[in-house]
Parts: C-alpha cells; structure tokens; sequence
C-alpha cells in the first residue's frame, strides 16, 4: 500500500472517525471547530495526491488498492483514481471547508448532529469517486442519500419534511433501478462463456460489457438512466431539485449543486456509456433532445421565480442539460466539456447559493420581491453576487465559457447531415447543428434568468422586509469569514476560465480512451492510435495543426 | 416591381470572370501574410502584451481604490496614466510594423487535441494593420475620454468613481482583448467583455430601475447577436479545423471557396461554409445595434455621458463592422451575407434617423444617429468596400464621441437637462464658449459639409460605392436621402440647444436623465448646481479637462480629413493603405473598373442591375465619386437650411431664415401639430420596443409561466401521483389486517395449504409424466 | 482426527451411527405422530385466545416439525435432519424466553392474557 494509497484512503476515513468523534461528544453545540480543522486538513491529503498524480498517464487508475472481501462471489474493496476521479475528488474536498465555513453562523442548534452528518456525506462523496468497485461505489452513491436527508429533514426551512422525504425517495427509487442493471451486468460477465467468474471490478466489467446483445444493452442502459439522469436530473425527472435545493440549508444546497448532481453525469460518464456503448449510441439524440429540452424549459421557468434559491435550483437543471449534452455527443469535444462542465458548475452555482445564503441568514427570505436592490447597502455581497452570476452565465474568461464552448461545438460536430458536405471525422451519432443552435439558445436564457436575479436581488432601490432588524453576529456587509469562504470559488472560477487547458490535457486521455471504447464497440471507424497522436501533438502541435486536413468532397452543395 | 428588385439584389452580384482581376490575388496576398504569421508563432515583441496588461493592472488598482474606500481623484490619474501608457504602446507598435502580421502569445488558453484535429485557441494576439487602426483609436479615444471622465465623473467621488473607472478599464481591456486576439476565441471573450462592461456602466447609478433595466436590456439583446456569434466560431472550427486568424486565412478550402466564389458561382461552396457568415453576421448585428438589434443602444444612455461616448458611439459599437471586416473573407464565400449586411444597414440607418427625427433628448438623438451611421458602415461593408467602412468608423468614433462629450458637458452643467425645448442658447453663456464650437465642429462632421468635414468624405465613399456595385443603387438614393434626414436632425440640435435666445431650465436630479441621482447620501443641493427649484439658476460650466479632450476631439475630426488625401492614388486614403494589408483587404473589381472608366474615358459594358439598367459607377452621367460629392454634399446642405429654418433663431445665428425668438416655439412645431400621427410615431420610435415586448417578450414570459405551471402540476403531480398510488394500494388492502391474530393464523395456515396442495398436483403430474 | 471428520459427509456420518435404513413402514408411525402433533397445534393456535396456550401450540408444531426430519433423517440415513433439529431447538428455546417476556409485558398492560385485547393493531 503506498503512500499516496493511505493518502486516498484517509481522505475518506478521517471524515467518518471525525463524525464518530462528534456524533458521541457530549456536548451538541459540539462541531464547528472540529469539522472545520479536519475539512482544512483534508486539502493536505488532496494537494499531496495531484502532485504526485502522474497527469501524463490520466487513464491509468493510480494509487489503486484492493482487499478482497468476499473472494467468490468477486466482492472487493477497491479504490484508485484516473484523472476524471481525482478532479472529481479535488471538487469534493474544496467544497468541505467552505461549506463548514458557511455554517458557522446558519446553524444554531443540534451543531453536534450536523457536522457530524457533513463530516459522514464527505466521505462518502470521495467514496463514491475513488471507488474502483461497482459495489463500493453504489455503496457511497447511496450513502450520499442518507447524510443528505438529514440535513434537508433537520436543519432544512420550512416544507422541509416533504422536500426530504421526496428529495429521499425519487432518487432511491432511480437508483434501485440502477442496481438492477448493473447487478444484470455483472451476472452477465459471470456466465461461463463470458469472464466465467464474479466480478465487481469495473474495469473488467467494461471489457466484457460491449459483448451484450442490443436488447440487453437497452435495458441496462434504461435501468442505469433511471437512477443517474434522476440525479443528474436530466429533464422530466427533476421535479425533487427545486424542492430538496430551496429546503436545504445553505451547505446542503452547496454540496447538492456542486457534487451530488454530478454524481449523476459522472455515472452517465463511467458506467452508462462504457457499460452500455451500442446502446447509449443508438439513443444518444433521445437524451440529447431531453437534455435540451431541459436547458430551455428550466431556463424559462427560472425567468418566472420569486424564490430566488428556487431559480438557481432550476438554473442548475438548465446547466447539466449541456453536460449531458456533451455526454451525449459522444465525442472528445463532448467528453471534456462535460466534465470541465462538472466541475465548473459547482464553483459558480456553487457560489450562486452561498451568496444567497448569507442573504437568508441577514433577511430571512427568499422572495426576490420582498427583499433586493442590495448593492447600495451589501456593495461587497452584491460584487460576489455579480461575479457568480456572470460566471454562471458563460462568462468568457470565467469557469462556465470554456465548458460550454466544448458541449456545444461537440453536439455541431457529431453531425450526420453535414458530414456528406465534408466535415472531416464526422463520424457519430447524429446529434447537429439544430441540437447546438437549440442548446445555444440556453445562452440568452441564462442571461436573461441571471440578470433578471441581479437586477432585482442586487440593483434598484434598496427593499427589506418590514420586520427586518440587523443580524446580532454578523455585520450588515459580508463579514472576514464570509469573503474567505467566497474567495477560493471565486478564485477557481478565474483560474479555470483561464487555464482550461490544464484540465484538459488532464482528462485528455481518459476520454479519449472512452471515445476510442464507444467507437469500437460501435465498429466505427477509429483514428488510429489517438493517444500516440495526441503525445505527437503535444510536441508540435504548431506545426501540424497548421496543416489544413480536410477532405472536402469538390462539388458537394447542401443548400 | 421594387420587391423583386429587392429580392434579386439579395443575393451577390457575380464578379468578374477573371478571379486575377477581383479579390482572387487579393485572397493570395492574404494567404501568404497569414501563413507567415502562422509559421512563425509567437514571434511578435512582447511588448505589445502591454496594451493589453496596463487596463488590466488599471482594473486591479482601481478595485483595490474601491475595496479600501479611496475618497480622491487618483482613480481617474491611474487610469489615464495606464490608457495614455496602452496609447502610447499602440503608437509605438503602429510605427514599428514591418508590413507583416505577427502573433504574441501571453498564455495557452485552449489546447485541446485529438485524433488528428486540434482545438487551439490561446491568449495571443495577431498584429495587423485592420488591428493597429482600431487599438489607435479605441485606446486614444480612451485616454481623452478618461481624462473628460475624471471631471465629469467628480460628483460620484468617493461612491462609484473607483467602479466606474475599474469597469473603464476592464472595458479597454475587454476591447483590446477583442480586436488584437489571435483567435475567434480571443474575439468572443473581447465581445462578451465588452458587453459586460457596457451592462455595468449602462447600470452605473444601479438604483434608477430604468438603468438596470436598459442595462438588462443591452446585454440580453447583445447575448442574442452573441448567439449567433459562438455558433458561427463554433461552425468554424467545425468546418475548417480552426479557429485562429492566421491558419483560417491561409487555409486552403477558404482559398478555393473564395476563388469560386469570385467567379459567381455559390454552388459549389458547402452550405455549411456559407452559413458561417450568416451567423457571425447576426452577432455583429448585435454588437453594432443593427435593425432589429438595434433596440438596446437608445436605452443604453443611461449611463453616464463618457460611457455612452467610448462604448455606445465610438468603439464598442463598431466591434460588429470590425468582425466582418475581420473575416470578410468568409463573408465573401456567402451568397447571402454581404448583401444582407447592405440592405440592413441601409434600413437601420433611414429608421434610426426617421426615429432620430423626432425626439427631445438631445443625448437619444445622438444614439440614433450613432444606430444611423452604423447603419452606413454596414452598408459599405455589404457594398464591397471595407475601405469606406473603416474610415466612417474612424471619423465617426472621433465626431460622435466629440457631440457626446459635449451633449455630456451640457447635461453636466445643467443638471441633467437634455431636453432640447427646455434649453437654448446654451454657446453664448458664460464659460460655454468651447463647448458652442466644439459642438458646431462635431455637428458639422456627422452632418456631412462638403469638404470641409471629414465625416464628408468617409460617407462620400460609402456613397459612391453604392452607385460603383451594380445592383445597389437603390440603397444608395435612400443612404443619399438619409444623409439629408441626418443634417437636418443634427442642426436641429445645434440650432435649438446652442443658439438663440439665453434660456435654461435645469433638469430635474431624479428624473430619467440624471446623471447624479446617487442616493439619498448625496447631498447635491450644496454643489455648484445650486438648487434647481429656486428662480436663480446658475449652469456649472464645463473646466479644463472637459474643455481640453472637447478641443483634442474637434481638433482630431477636422484633422483627420487629411486622411482622405493620404494614399489616395492607391488606397483610397490612408485607412485604404491599412485596410489593404489585412483580412479585410478587398478590391472591388468595380470600384477598379470605375476608377480606370474615370481616367481613361473606356466605356464599359452596362451591366444589368436590379434598379434601373444604368450603368454602374455613374450618378447624373458623372462618375460615382464626384456625383456623390456633387449630390450629397448639397443633400447636406439643404438639410441644414430646413433644420435652420424650422428651428433656427430669428437673425444671422439661424442663418437669416430662421424664425425662432423663444426657446421652445419654432415653426416645426405648426408643421407637426399638421402632419397627423407620424411625428408621435417617430417620437414613440414606431412602437418597435412595444412591438418587441408584445411578440416576443410576453408571449415568451406566458410561455414560461405555462412551463412553471407543467412543471408545478403536471411533472411534479405525475411524481406524487406515483407516491400516491402505493397508499390507494394499501387503502385498499387494508381491511385484510383485522388485527385479530387468529385471523393472521388462519390466512396463514390457508396460505400454507394452497401451497401444500398446488405442490402435490405437481408432483402427482410428474408422477404421472413418468 | 481432525481431517477424518473433514473428510466424512452427513451420509458417511449417519451410516457409522447406524448400519442400514430404516424402513418406509417404521417411518409411517413416526410421521403419523407427527402430523398429529401439527395438527393438535396448529387446531390450538387458531382456537385458543389465551397467548401463553398460543405459544405452547406454536412449540407443538415446532416439535412436530423436529420429529419428522429426524424421522426422515433416520430413514435416508442423514444427519441433516438431526443437525436441523438442534437448531431448531436452540431457536425454540430462545423464543420462548423472548415470546414468554413479550406475553408478560402485554399482560401488564391489559391486565389480559387474551390475543383479542390487542385487537387495535390493525392495519
């Protein structure tokens, strides 16, 4: 077990002997300081873990490590990490101390029972990352479920209960389906002339997987949807988000937007597609139409909310809409922006609902009609709130463009009514140009949602509640504690709207191999030996791209 | 008749046979200077990042003024300092040119391979002479405005001056970061830059609704021309592999289009690649406030007067002209686009200046002329000369930020007066000298005196462009007629506002146009403004750094006729000599033809145009160029007779025909009592912004409501429906559970026996089988 | 020893203890007894209301179960039946402790032994 191993494994242990810790100490008010020293601390592990992670091989599951549990029936503790995990990871343990921050002063009672909960739903979130197991991984999806209900049922505002208890069952019920189809999968790679013997292990499973008639396939597919696209939520099934979002406390919202929705996609990414690739294909422009449909229709809705957290709830299902967008474009393009998209989302919106909760907590409200033009009396509140607005609008130069930008060019090029007019490697399921033009338009709707919020919540004249007299603890503008917990999104959203090129060269080889696999299994044609030439690239990149390389058919007219 | 010639002039004209003669050795030329910068990456001075770094260290600092309260001047000194620094570093890079474009990268930005396709686009520029003209202007113009802004912007020390000044230079930044990028990339984060600093400062006195509202609006109907922006980049790469300048124009396929294309013959051009255009098109339509765009740049005066002078009338607002002159290569490969660009500039610029006609507000008056001349520009880019446009932009950046300034100045001093009928005689107060002239000089450009203006010769060459390209003539008689329109409604300005008899009511602080409605903590009674209720009112009259940047732009207007006479014989004047060595370097075999048909006397062939069969480049049997001299220099001065006779002063100030002797009765007023509705129309701006929100605002908004109530009812109720059914179930079940344990007992033991006996008859069947 | 015991399944075990099957008609009484005792137990339970009577209905059938594997167990020489058996015997004992207690505490709260006086848990 090496190093780095003990590392990954502390970063899932050390949360859950932190809750043990706090959930039998004796006094309840008990857990602020403990949770927060221990989520500051997780970031050393972390930091430790992307530098050592050796980037040039991102496919590779490193730091691996593996107990058997029980030998014949294949079940294993198995965890490691390729680069998509580790970014995933690295999200999840930026969240926990800003979250804990943002507790401090929302929490007022039973603190023992929420930390200790918080503490728990972040080592689960890691679990359910690290997992190289279909077991252990289905065992953290579900475990996020149970943290996440409590702190919606206990500490939620005031139709919290039904909002739990919804939030609770829509997605288990989804998610029993997924056990069924990956449970089938599983039974499937056992039978003799398969793999012959129980396996868990996804790498494995995904080798054999492909070998799966069509039909077969669709149900796994279908029975895997059912429990990811509820989490993700792809439209119709995300009538529990707004729910869950707007009751939740402020952490919970954060962690809900910024890595329990992405549980959604990245099981989309990591089993859906490689477990079910004929499939997926084949309906790849059924999810893509859901997917707009949904970037349209929630986008549009949050146009008419009052309930300014329920608008950035349904901003969210606008959001992931072009993250399952690229999925579904099923190529490089699609695949990184997807998952630049993953982590993007849970900087800005993430942002989004930490702004609005130290709103709730000064004004006790949410009604956007009740309370606003906060920019003359919050300046510094109303700057962040901007910030996060315009990153969440696709801001170029902020975390959401680069993202954006790659789902839609991937859903213009997996195009099959273009390629006759030369598009070269317009290979691909037929998503087009109308899938990118439809998906765009989510672009004005997200700003015309935004700054609408802005415009009302931040500008015009200044509007409080009658009742409204000033906090007892906090100042009337962000306190210290409040900007150091805005600042790293904050400082995240600039770095990733610049650099994007880092975490694309990170995840490039992992989602090439995924391409590579779902073109395979599809008898498509492939570009030989894509990572040789990515390496290839690397290098002089300059000089070949320069070449123009285009196979334009002379005489093809598409008018 | 006039519908079919419009439809047919709707697609491009052919050009001439011999693709040698047209823009083909042009396209080569350009193919050779891009694959130079294209092999040789990066290999600009690094200096040149400067331009882009100092309005960025500007915002820095002025957020950092703004976090620690700074309560002084120092804001604006940094600012002006910096943008003066960018200036001069464009100057330098300007004279530093050796004739070909190079790139300098800062950083890598996108770098996305695979397979054998690569999606780069860094942070790098790409230094060329389209670039160097616009950075002249925009960071020149910059500086002088900061300086105007630095008083101007005075009441608001302490409370929004560090915002305004860091969003400024975020603005410069944003521009910079849009003409000098090396990428379609580069370009986007520039136009959205742009578009967010133009939301910010639109909205600078945040607590007027109507501000955040035209702030709102300016961003989200620039979002809709951005839509169409990212999906033209984004069909880009997809059709040509790329999306930097340098690779796209030295790319092959593009050559190969642009030869057919020079040939007349679209067909052999995928329609993908002929949809780029299109859709860029749209984005610039946005940007540039083009019909039906254009509805956001009147609201957008809200802002604060330097505001609506660098960004809504100099520079950001031709971002859209400087996109398709950007890539007019890919615009000439379109069927379409070029003459769509022509027929919606024409009609933005005769709407705007009917609507222009008729308002009050001296400030929206000047941004329906700035939509007006946009108007032209595009025209001119739609008529093939790249040339004409550039220069328009350039004339007009300088005159129309000078009348904005000086329409600021006025608004400045009268507390936020703006009303042409309430104000008059405005030149001959004390201290308003500088702003009588200046304002006449400014006046006088947009208005188009014959050769003493240089707004006169950029819009005689788009003039005479419509009458060189077959086809177009029908646009060129309603441009000729709005230039008419555009002397009028500017001298309507002049005369009624600056001279005349003295009169000024001050406007009132919290109404629409205040520039100063700063919230109650301000205390303006006290200021120099004096209070506006009592009898003696006395204007604050603008001070040197109003007057200075009012004389440099006045100065700069006149001086830059001159350009015209630069390099004529070659260029067309000196923006044609920094025109030609870039992307949008064109040479309209027409204007070629024209110009031999002038020295020799050679009769050409009559080619058939839509309008009318006369032959192209003659206006009354002359040639183009001077017909246009002849026919809009005396369009312009007609205009300015009517304006001076309809709302001139009685005496030599209203050129001895008019007849005004208060200041708000002119002998307009009788006419427009007469002329029934149409004077409330163009007042209302023909209801565009009603009809807008009635087709397209709030049936969208009832649709979104009608999803919200799907989503509500019908989405959520099929969920519980599902929750709910599992309690139908157990209603129904229910009674079974009697809660009497024998009852359990026997269901029990019965259940027990079924099961004993079913497995018996199976047993005794298989007995039985066997 | 201990791979000798390793190595020997039930039958092996069952034939050491015994030399050779029993017979079907031997096996007849037994299984008549203990179809009896079921059916003594199970008349019982569905009778009776007293809970302590309930329960002991409930060991009858117990042991009639128990009788009849042994039985069977005897006649196909295997020692699952009476492994079984054993089992079921530890388990009958703990539920009478627990079941015994729960009786107790019922009755405390009804002053009843009777089943109908908890007729309220109903669905």
């Amino acid at each position: 077990m090496s190093q780095q191993t003990v590392l990954l494994l502390a970063l899932m242990i050390v949360p859950l002997l932190v809750a043990l810790r706090i959930a039998f100490s004796k006094n309840p008010d008990t857990g602020y300081r403990p949770a927060l020293i221990t989520s500051w601390l997780l970031m050393i592990p972390a930091w430790k873990l992307i530098a050592d992670f050796d980037f040039s091989q991102g496919a590779t599951t490193q730091f691996a490590y593996s107990i058997s549990w029980v030998e014949s029936l294949g079940l294993n503790f198995s965890i490691g990490m390729d680069s998509v995990s580790l970014l995933l990871i690295l999200l999840s343990v930026l969240l926990g101390p800003i979250v804990v921050m943002a507790s401090k002063t929302a929490i007022v009672k039973d603190k023992r029972m929420y930390y200790a909960w918080l503490m728990v739903l972040q080592a689960a979130m890691v679990g359910v990352f690290a997992a190289q197991d279909l077991l252990l991984f289905y065992i953290c999806f579900e475990f996020t479920l149970l943290p996440m209900f409590v702190l919606i049922r206990k500490f939620g505002s005031t139709n919290r209960v039904a909002a739990s208890v919804k939030f609770f069952l829509y997605t288990f019920t989804g998610s029993m389906m997924t056990l069924a189809g990956m449970v089938y999968i599983v039974w499937f790679v056992a039978q003799p002339d398969q793999l012959g013997q129980w396996t868990l292990d996804i790498a494995t499973l995904t080798q054999y997987a492909s070998n799966m008639s069509m039909g077969e396939q669709t149900w796994v597919l279908l029975a895997m949807l059912a429990g990811f696209a509820v989490k993700v939520p792809l439209f119709p099934f995300h009538t529990w988000l707004p729910l869950a979002h707007t009751e939740a406390p402020t952490a919970g919202s954060v962690i809900l937007a910024g890595v329990l929705l992405k549980l959604g996609t990245y099981g989309i990414y990591r089993f859906a597609i490689p477990l079910a690739p004929t499939a997926f294909f084949e309906y790849a422009p059924e999810i893509a139409v859901l997917s707009i449909i949904g970037i349209i229709y929630a986008g549009l809705i949050c146009w008419v909310q009052t309930d300014i957290k329920k608008l950035v709830a349904y901003s969210s299902v606008s959001h992931l809409g072009f993250c399952v967008l690229g999925l579904a474009a099923l190529n490089v393009t699609g695949f990184s922006g997807s998952i630049l998209y993953m982590l993007s989302h849970g900087l800005s919106t993430g942002g989004l609902f930490l702004m609005i909760g130290f709103m709730y907590e000064r004004y006790h409200t949410r009604d956007m009609n009740t309370v606003g033009g906060l920019a003359s009396k919050m300046p510094i509140w109303a700057t962040f709130m901007v910030f996060f607005a315009m990153a969440s609008v696709g801001l170029p130069g902020l975390n959401g463009f680069p993202s954006e930008v790659l789902c839609l060019i991937s859903a213009f090029q997996s195009d099959a009514a273009w390629s006759a007019a030369g598009e070269p490697g317009a290979w691909g399921s037929s998503l087009g140009p109308w899938f990118a033009v439809f998906a765009g338009t989510g672009m004005v709707i997200a700003a015309m949602y935004l700054l609408f919020m802005v415009g009302k919540i931040c500008f015009g004249p200044l509007r409080e509640p009658e009742d409204h007299h000033p906090h007892d603890e906090l100042p009337t503008d962000l306190s210290m504690r409040e900007i150091i917990t805005l600042s790293p999104l904050a400082i995240g959203c600039i770095l990733f709207g610049l650099q994007p090129t880092m975490l694309l060269d990170a995840i490039s080889e992992p989602v090439n191999n995924t391409v590579v696999l779902v073109e395979q299994a599809n008898g498509l044609e492939s570009a030989p030996t894509r990572v040789d030439q990515m390496i290839e690239h690397a290098d002089e990149h300059h000089e070949s791209a320069a070449t123009p390389d285009h196979h334009t058919p002379e005489g093809a007219s598409h008018e | 008749m006039i519908t079919a010639s419009l439809f047919n002039s709707f697609s491009m004209p052919a050009f001439l046979a011999d693709p040698s003669a047209g823009h083909g050795e042009a396209s080569q030329h350009l193919a050779q200077l891009a694959e130079h910068a294209a092999q040789h990456p990066n290999a600009g001075p690094k200096w040149v990042l400067l331009i882009v770094l100092l309005p960025v260290l500007g915002f820095v600092l002025n957020a950092f003024y703004a976090a620690f309260g700074n309560k002084s001047k120092i804001p604006a000194w940094t600012t002006i300092a910096l943008l003066a620094t960018a200036f001069i570093a464009t100057l330098s890079m300007f004279l530093s040119y050796e004739g070909t474009p190079y790139t300098v990268q800062a950083f890598e930005w996108f770098n996305l391979h695979y397979g054998d396709k690569s999606f780069v686009a860094n942070f790098s520029f790409y230094i060329d002479k389209l670039t160097i003209l616009w950075m002249l202007f925009v960071t020149g113009l910059a500086t002088l405005i900061a300086l105007y802004a630095s008083e101007y912007m005075s009441h608001d020390i302490g409370l929004g001056y560090c915002r305004f000044f860091a969003a400024f230079c975020l603005f410069v930044f944003s521009m910079a970061c849009l003409v000098m990028g090396d990428n379609m990339l580069m370009l986007y984060l520039g136009w959205e830059g742009v578009g967010l600093c133009s939301y910010l400062l639109i909205g600078y006195f945040y607590k007027k609704p109507s501000a955040v509202a035209a702030a709102k609006k300016a961003f989200i109907v620039n979002r809709i021309g951005d839509l169409g922006l990212a999906l033209g980049v984004y069909l880009t790469f997809v059709h040509f592999g790329t999306v930097q300048y340098s690779e796209l124009f030295a790319n092959e396929t593009l050559h190969t289009y642009i030869n057919a294309a020079a040939t007349g013959d679209f067909s052999h051009i995928p329609a993908q690649a002929q949809w780029i255009a299109l859709l860029l098109m749209v984005g610039a339509f946005g940007k540039s406030a083009q019909f039906p765009l254009y509805v956001w740049l009147p609201d957008a005066m809200e802002g604060p007067t330097p505001v609506s002078a660098l960004i809504h009338a100099a520079t950001m607002v031709t971002a859209g002209v400087y996109l398709i002159a950007r890539f007019y290569p890919i615009f000439l490969v379109s069927e379409h686009a070029l003459p769509i660009v022509a027929w919606i500039g024409t009609i933005t610029a005769l709407l705007a200046a009917t609507i222009g006609m008729a308002q009050f507000d001296i400030k929206r008056i000047m941004a329906y002329s700035t939509v007006s001349q946009l108007g032209y520009m595009f025209a001119a880019l739609g008529l093939l000369s790249t040339t004409g446009a550039a220069f328009h932009v350039l004339t007009h950046a300088f005159f129309k930020a000078l009348l904005f300034l000086a329409c600021g100045a006025v608004m400045h001093g009268f507390a936020g007066q703006l009303d042409l009928r309430k104000l008059s005689g405005v030149a001959w107060m004390k201290g308003w000298g500088i702003v009588g002239v200046t304002m006449l000089v400014g006046c006088m450009n947009l208005a188009g005196l014959p050769y003493i203006t240089s707004g006169f010769y950029s819009k005689d060459m788009i003039l005479a462009e419509a009458f060189i390209t077959p086809g177009y003539r029908m646009i060129g008689w309603i441009l000729v007629f709005t230039a008419i329109l555009t002397a009028y409604y500017t001298f309507r300005v002049y005369f009624r506002v600056f001279v005349g008899p003295q009169h000024a009511e001050p406007g009132d602080e919290h109404d629409d146009h205040d520039d100063h409605a700063h919230g109650e903590e301000q205390n303006h009674d006290a200021g120099p403004h004096g209070d506006h209720h009592s009898d003696h009112f006395h204007p604050h009259a603008p001070g040197w750094a109003i007057n200075t940047v009012l004389v440099i732009l006045a100065c700069a207007s006149m001086l830059s006729i001159s350009l015209a006479y630069i390099q004529k014989a070659e260029h067309h004047g000196w923006v044609g000599s920094m025109v030609a060595e870039s992307s949008a370097s064109y040479h309209s075999p027409y204007a070629a033809e024209a110009h031999y048909a002038h020295v020799e006397h050679t009769d050409m062939h009559p080619v058939a145009g839509p309008v009318g069969t006369a032959a192209p480049g003659k206006v009354f049997g002359m040639d183009a160029h001077a017909g246009m001299i002849l026919v809009s220099g005396l369009g312009a001065i007609f205009g300015v007779l009517v304006a001076a006779y309809f709302h001139g002063p009685k005496g030599w100030q209203g050129l001895f025909i008019g007849g005004r002797t208060e200041s708000d009765k002119c002998r307009m007023d009788a006419i427009a009592r007469r002329a029934g509705p149409l004077p409330r129309l163009a007042e209302n701006k023909w209801f565009v912004d009603e009809i807008y929100a009635a087709i397209l605002v709030t049936p969208l908004r009832i649709i979104s409501h009608i999803f919200h109530w799907i989503d509500k009812l019908l989405l959520d109720g099929l969920v519980n429906l599902f929750g709910f059914l599992p309690r139908v179930f157990a209603w129904v079940i229910r009674p079974s559970q009697s809660g009497v344990l024998q009852g359990y007992a026997v269901s029990m033991a019965g259940g027990l026996a079924v099961l004993l006996f079913v497995v018996l008859v199976i047993v005794m069947n298989s007995g039985g089988a066997a | 020893m201990n791979h000798l015991v390793q190595a020997i399944d039930s039958v092996q075990l069952a034939q050491l203890a015994f030399p050779s099957e029993m017979p079907a008609t031997v096996l007849a009484p037994y299984l008549f007894v203990s179809a009896a005792m079921f059916a003594i137990g199970l008349i019982g339970f569905l009778t009776r209301k007293n809970m302590i009577i309930m329960f002991l209905c409930t060991e009858l059938m117990f042991q009639a179960a128990g009788l009849a594997l042994i039985a069977f167990g005897r006649h196909h020489l295997q020692a699952d039946g009476q492994t079984f058996v054993i089992f079921v015997l530890c388990v009958a004992a703990a539920e009478a402790a627990m079941a015994l207690a729960l009786v107790v505490l019922l009755f405390r709260h009804r002053e009843s032994l009777s089943a109908s006086a908890w007729k309220e848990l109903n669905g």
